[in-house]
């Protein structure tokens, strides 16, 4: 007993000093992450306070005084004149919906091959995976004037589809490799179950697989997002009429011959910054929605 | 379940359409690159085959090899670079407070196009003005290098953008992975006493090997054809210190008006990648693994 | 066409009567935001032509400068040129000239058109003397100077080349930059080595180097390349020239931190006429031509420079009588309008006395009225390829990777592998 207690009695207070060190040191640990945390995360907004002070200023103050400066008397009619002269309204709703287009094709198309990939069983799977992926592996200046001779034959030149096809077929082997990773870890049981309950393949699909995978998806959707938002080589390169035209190739207009307006594409970087920011701010909520959706169901 | 699963139809129906376009899209070109690379074409006139005289001549071309090898140098940092990626995610996914919220910015530098990121680096590399000189001469160094116009420096220089530009890409990709992993494993090694070293290590880690893998080889492949950043901000230069396979490629064909050449480029770039890939797979190659 | 189609009516009768509107593609690189003036004078003529021409229509296509040369490759490689498109001269017409690209523009020129262009500018654009565009710039380098920066220093402009390295070292030693220099963009730089070339050996030397009845490695041209080297030693270009492209590097001189600049007389608007930029600045700025050096064979009425963009007519358009017909047109309300309305020196000849223009443009017109000799840009007169590695050369001569030797003899080594 004596010794029990005597252990008990010894045994606490060395425990708690030592927990109160842990503690002492894991907080000095934690300030310190959070040190580091804190200024890596000034360091990833800063550009977009950058670009905003940027598209303020006209070439004289973007190249004279330093880049971190505030811009000194803020030129507000970078916007006004962007807004007015480029044709941005248009442009502006061209890259929403060739995005939106593509994007969901590119997922979508990509989840059906990841799904047959994985999931189903035959004989050629590796090697058409294979061929998905050496598309990962062709510069994409090399494909320009194949893929425009190849539009102009079947009259697809200055026509929107020329782009979102060339955007899916070019988004898709990166998506499909992404899904791969994931589909690896997603759990096989409820498939199985499903399989055992005389489900059809499609069922499976689209009732269990693709909502199980809906965190992935809304990370693949987040890139190909992004990819497509910024494109501008291909959209370039196959359309020339203004209708079609989309915001990267607005920043066109501000590149003269001999010099540029940094101000005001500074202006347009940021006008086509905006909506892709709030996409990413909801979307980015979906990768952790998604799991515990998917928690539940695992 | 065999039967279900081995439906050739639907197999058929799910791979063939994205199948087709990837086909015609991405196979035409590359099987034309093959071909225009055994021409002589300044890609307006017509063109004479010269058989593998394109082919054999980039042997011996000290340019195109020394791009090549900055192409692999920019490989192996993006590679060493993922680990650093893959604890930020850690971090972030873990329960600590504000990672909700850190995530989301962390995350920003990558919706900014390739443009915006040139010109934010080109001054924050200005000899005189820029953000690095300005903080070497105030602790005192003299005479701060001009960055992006020495030889020696450059290739170095224009990696750091390169980098920070996917770092979100796959900062995001490892995120959601870890936060794929369900909850009941890490409860489970909690239990057991595990701390939160233990835990990354030995059951977060293995469970996304798969995509950590993937993101390997995204990141190679990726870096073997890298074009953007390099382009607008050096142009490849001084003289070349700063070319890699995709701009060389470029300036064959566009800037040289040697297309035939520069497509010979493209497709040796394409087996570079190929070769890198069949590499990687050969070295991480496990026996529960993940087919990619 | 299409429309006429549905009715179904008799095709024959149709000929005379219907109002057949022939449309022509026109892709051109002034877009509005940054060359305003360019693009309105652009958009009026089109506009007046089809007044005048209701069966005519134009459609245009605005690209940035780089992004046109990219695309107009990408559309001959497919022979999907626009019936009209920009060009530059020589070295980068070439190869649409040698793969029958462009409509030979000699029956434009002698319908009377080619007397309101300034001697030698078609020429630029010929090839075995049959000419396929129409210059719509003409531009020279002068060296520009902040004189509020040369009274300071109790500095003259000078004229010989000793008195312009007093120049450089007297404002280095106060610590101004005497020369901002992009040399990025390289061609840039490539101005000052032609310059120098032209003083030490005369105005034909690098272009018979280059056509290969001279060499580089002619002493004068290894003599340029030296001095290149000299004046880098001398401390006379900005801080890491080498990396800044010609737009950052323009900054300092506009800033009044660096004391000359040599750039084309595209320019000029900037120390004229552009409301952005500070009165105080525009006043103190001039120009002086590139100083001679003691026993060179140059002499200070050379100039480097040469015609900017051209139009050319594609050889495959459907319309090609009515595209030459607008460029004829187009060149010439293009001279009339041009130099007042957006500050570009056309190719075609501005009759000093009926236009009100800045004394600066007086200036660099008379300059270009007495101009002894224009020397194309080096990069310009050569083949792409050999271009490229000239640019690449002179960085790294700028860089001094190399020697002057080294320099010219790459040079030869570069034309030899082309003539092969």
């Amino acid at each position: 007993m004596n010794v029990g207690t005597d252990q008990r009695t010894t045994h606490s207070p060395i425990s708690s000093q030592f927990q109160s060190r842990k503690r002492l040191s894991e907080r000095i640990g934690y300030a310190c992450l959070y040190v580091i945390l804190g200024a890596l995360a000034f360091l990833q907004l800063y550009p977009l306070v950058w670009l905003f002070f940027f598209s303020l200023k006209d070439n004289q103050e973007v190249f004279n005084q330093s880049p971190f400066s505030l811009p000194l008397d803020p030129k507000w009619e970078n916007y006004a004149r962007v807004w007015t002269e480029g044709n941005i309204a248009l442009y502006f709703f061209n890259s929403v919906w060739i995005t939106v287009i593509s994007v969901m094709l590119t997922v979508f198309l990509a989840s059906t091959v990841t799904f047959a990939i994985t999931r189903m069983r035959w004989k050629w799977s590796r090697f058409v995976l294979g061929l998905f992926m050496v598309g990962l592996m062709i510069p994409v200046h090399s494909t320009l004037i194949p893929l425009f001779s190849f539009y102009l034959k079947i009259g697809l030149i200055d026509h929107p589809l020329s782009v979102i096809l060339t955007y899916t077929a070019f988004n898709l082997p990166l998506t499909i490799m992404i899904l791969l990773g994931f589909y690896a870890t997603l759990p096989r049981e409820v498939e199985e179950a499903a399989v055992m309950d005389g489900c059809s393949v499609h069922r499976i699909f689209f009732q269990v697989t693709l909502p199980m995978s809906l965190p992935v998806i809304s990370t693949t959707v987040i890139i190909n997002m992004i990819y497509n938002w910024n494109e501008f080589v291909f959209i370039n390169t196959f359309i020339s009429s203004d209708r079609y035209k989309t915001l990267t190739l607005g920043i066109q207009n501000f590149v003269g011959q001999y010099m540029t307006e940094w101000g005001a594409i500074g202006a347009t970087l940021m006008i086509s910054i905006i909506p892709i920011l709030i996409a990413f701010l909801l979307l980015s909520d979906r990768i952790v929605e998604g799991i515990t959706a998917g928690s539940v169901k695992g | 379940m065999e039967k279900v699963m081995s439906n050739k139809f639907i197999i058929a129906l799910y791979i063939l359409p994205a199948l087709l376009l990837v086909l015609t899209l991405i196979y035409v070109p590359i099987a034309l690159t093959g071909y225009y690379g055994l021409m002589e074409w300044d890609g307006i006139g017509d063109m004479s085959f010269v058989g593998l005289e394109n082919y054999m001549a980039l042997l011996q071309d000290k340019n195109f090899w020394n791009s090549a090898s900055h192409s692999f140098l920019l490989a192996l940092f993006s590679t060493l670079s993922l680990a650093g990626y893959l604890v930020i995610a850690l971090i972030l996914a873990s329960k600590i407070k504000g990672a909700h919220f850190l995530r989301k910015i962390y995350l920003i530098p990558m919706l900014l196009s390739s443009v915006a990121i040139a010109q934010l680096w080109l001054k924050i590399y200005h000899p005189s003005n820029g953000v690095v000189n300005s903080l070497l001469s105030s602790i005192g160094i003299q005479n701060p290098p001009a960055w992006l116009a020495e030889p020696q420096l450059v290739l170095y220089a224009i990696f750091v953008p390169i980098l920070w530009q996917y770092a979100g890409f796959y900062i995001l990709i490892y995120y959601a992975a870890l936060k794929n992993i369900p909850s009941s494993f890490i409860e489970a090694a909690k239990i057991d006493g595990a701390n939160p070293l233990q835990i990354a290590y030995k059951i977060k880690l293995p469970l996304i090997s798969g995509v950590i893998k993937v993101t390997i080889v995204l990141a190679i492949v990726g870096s073997l054809k890298y074009f953007d950043l390099i382009y607008v901000m050096t142009g490849g230069g001084p003289n070349g210190a700063s070319e890699v396979m995709a701009s060389y490629m470029y300036q064959k064909a566009f800037g040289s008006y040697e297309f035939g050449y520069g497509s010979a480029v493209g497709f040796y770039l394409l087996l570079i990648c190929l070769f890198v890939t069949w590499l990687i797979r050969k070295l991480t190659v496990t026996r529960e693994d993940v087919q990619y | 066409m299409g429309i006429t189609g549905c009715s179904g009516a008799d095709q024959t009768g149709t000929e005379g009567t219907s109002e057949e509107i022939k449309t022509i593609t026109f892709m051109h690189l002034w877009p509005a935001g940054s060359s305003r003036q360019h693009h309105m004078i652009v958009s009026d003529i089109i506009e007046e032509y089809e007044e005048a021409h209701p069966d005519v229509r134009i459609e245009t296509e605005v690209l940035g400068n780089e992004q046109y040369k990219e695309k107009l490759k990408v559309l001959s490689a497919s022979n999907e040129l626009p019936d009209i498109g920009m060009t530059w001269a020589a070295g980068f017409m070439d190869p649409y000239v040698k793969g029958n690209m462009f409509a030979p523009l000699d029956d434009v020129l002698d319908s009377g058109l080619a007397d309101s262009f300034i001697a030698g500018t078609t020429e630029a654009y010929a090839v075995d003397q049959v000419t396929y565009g129409l210059p719509l710039e003409l531009n020279i380098a002068p060296i520009y100077y902040n004189q509020e920066i040369f009274n300071t220093y109790e500095l003259e402009v000078p004229t010989t080349y000793e008195a312009f390295k007093t120049v450089v070292r007297t404002l280095a030693d106060h610590g101004v930059t005497p020369i901002t220099l992009g040399n990025r963009d390289r061609w840039t730089g490539s101005m000052w080595y032609m310059y120098l070339a032209d003083r030490f050996g005369g105005p034909e030397t690098i272009t018979n180097a280059i056509n290969r009845t001279g060499s580089f490695e002619d002493p004068a041209l290894i003599q340029a390349a030296e001095e290149i080297q000299a004046l880098v030693d001398m401390d006379a270009f900005v801080r890491g020239f080498n990396g800044l492209s010609n737009d950052e590097a323009k900054a300092p001189f506009m800033n009044g931190q660096a004391g000359m600049y040599l750039m084309g007389t595209w320019e000029l608007p900037n120390y004229t006429t552009n409301e952005d930029v500070p009165q105080d600045f525009k006043d103190a700025i001039d120009f002086f031509k590139f100083p001679t050096v003691q026993d060179g064979e140059g002499d200070i009425n050379s100039f480097v420079g040469g015609p900017g963009v051209g139009l050319f007519v594609a050889e495959e358009s459907e319309v090609k009588d009515e595209a030459k017909a607008f460029v004829e047109y187009f060149v010439q309300r293009w001279g009339e309008r041009s130099v007042t309305d957006a500050g570009v020196i056309p190719a075609t000849i501005v009759d000093t006395e009926t236009v009100d223009l800045p004394q600066l443009y007086i200036d660099v017109l008379d300059e270009l009225g007495s101009a002894s000799h224009i020397t194309l840009y080096a990069d310009v007169q050569m083949s792409a390829s050999v271009a490229q590695e000239h640019l690449n050369l002179i960085q790294s001569l700028f860089g001094q990777e190399i020697t002057p030797e080294e320099f010219a003899q790459q040079h030869e080594q570069a034309l030899e592998d082309e003539n092969e």
